[in-house]
């Protein structure tokens, strides 16, 4: 009966004040991952599960070559990342990526997409 | 015994709530972009603050009539340090005889006590060493479920990731290997009810498998079905021999190839697997395995779900590459 009333106490405890943030996690991307596009796109926008930290996330786009390829600073609203691009040639690039949702939890990736080639 | 029992268990999760309350903290097991889920029956390589409630097994004994068994567990992981954690856990279970006799009762109660050895982003690697105790005389040793010696087990367990392979391997870069082995020293090595000797056994298991999600976010976004890009397809693979102090024992292997799937969410995964026995000692057909898992850390990012002590594992800070 002890046992039952503390396991009860417990899940009342924990569920009662579940909040709503987590990893953020990409959702998507313009350009999608490991996609060709046909035509040079202007900036690399990551769109996360979560809000980020503005302050404590942030994206840079590289070409083969491991050169810098944007241009600016990131521009972060809510859930959304972006970061312009200067203009691309054909080729493949990648985009690396660490974002820091608004509960301090701490995720990265990369991908890659190529632009010509079709 | 039963009544002593109860009262152990609940002196233990007391002493857990005292320590839950005061808590704070962080993330469960990403390594870099590789997120390794908590597979259902091994253990995943990092020290985490999670809960499987419950996981739940049917399965069929080897005996001859083989007998049903219901198996009924709860697994509490807290972290203590960012690289300390500790789990508790116990499972209630059920035999049913053919005749009609019905064996039922907690097992013993079970901790392991982890470290995290090592969080290698770049190559997925994760490292961890354990030490899993099982508390003799705490479950229902009148049913049979339980001993009345402890089991100790130290553990080392391993998570791979294969997203560090050059582009051209493609959608291979998400597959993943976790895997753990232990050895089982028992606190006696003689039992004297049954008058036989209680074995040392060597305890390993693997699993492998694919990350749909690992495809979406870092290969290909083949613009699947949300739900699909949720899902970690799996296969298990838990194995015990005795090895040493076996004299009149089996000493056959005994364990389970579990094929089933995963399904990833933000605050919890469940899983379902299908329990294939390696062999007639270690089971009759095919049972199920299922398991609804809890995230503390994402569910409670400011309370029970962050390091008891050390603080956040993610302190605010610039990122940088």
């Amino acid at each position: 009966m002890r046992l039952r009333v503390l396991i009860l106490s417990f899940l009342a405890m924990a569920f009662g004040s579940v909040a709503a943030h987590a990893h953020a996690m990409l959702d998507r991307a313009s350009p999608a991952v490991g996609s060709t596009v046909a035509s040079a796109p202007r900036e690399v926008s990551l769109t996360f599960s979560q809000n980020l930290e503005a302050a404590f996330s942030s994206v840079r786009v590289t070409d083969a070559n491991g050169a810098r390829v944007d241009q600016g600073k990131p521009q972060i609203s809510g859930n959304t990342m972006r970061i312009g691009l200067k203009s691309l040639s054909q080729g493949t690039y990648r985009v690396r990526w660490q974002a820091l949702s608004v509960d301090t939890h701490k995720t990265e990736g990369s991908f890659t997409f190529t632009v010509g080639g079709r | 015994m039963l009544r002593s029992s109860s009262c152990w268990r609940a002196f233990a999760l007391a002493l857990l709530f005292v320590a839950l309350s005061a808590a704070e903290a962080l993330a469960h097991c990403f390594v870099g972009a590789r997120f390794f889920p908590a597979t259902l029956a091994t253990d995943d390589p990092c020290v985490a603050d999670e809960m499987s409630l419950p996981t739940v097994q049917w399965s069929k004994t080897g005996d001859v009539p083989a007998a049903t068994e219901w198996d009924i567990s709860v697994e509490l992981s807290k972290r203590i340090t960012e690289d300390l954690g500790i789990s508790i856990g116990d499972t209630w279970s059920n035999i049913h005889q053919p005749g009609g006799f019905t064996q039922a009762g907690f097992g013993n109660l079970e901790t392991t006590l982890q470290y995290q050895l090592l969080k290698d982003g770049q190559h997925e690697l994760a490292l961890l060493l354990g030490l899993v105790v099982e508390w003799g005389g705490t479950g229902a040793i009148d049913s049979g479920l339980a001993t009345p010696w402890s089991t100790l087990t130290p553990t080392f367990y391993f998570g791979k990731g294969f997203g560090d392979l050059p582009d051209s391997f493609g959608w291979l870069r998400a597959f993943a290997v976790t895997g753990q082995i232990g050895y089982q020293f028992p606190t006696r090595s003689f039992d004297v009810d049954s008058g036989s000797f209680i074995p040392q056994v060597l305890v390993y298991g693997a699993s492998i498998q694919y990350s749909m999600p690992y495809l979406k976010s870092e290969i290909r976004d083949y613009q699947l079905p949300d739900f699909i890009n949720h899902l970690i397809p799996i296969v298990e693979m838990q194995l015990s021999t005795p090895v040493a102090n076996n004299f009149g024992n089996s000493p056959i292997t005994i364990g389970t190839i579990n094929p089933g799937v995963i399904w990833a969410g933000t605050y919890f995964q469940v899983g379902a697997e299908a329990v294939f026995p390696v062999n007639h000692a270690s089971g009759t057909g095919v049972g199920f395995l299922g398991q609804l898992h809890l995230y503390l850390d994402d569910m409670f990012p400011t309370t029970i779900g962050r390091p008891l002590l050390g603080g956040s594992s993610a302190p605010p800070q610039q990122l940088k590459f």
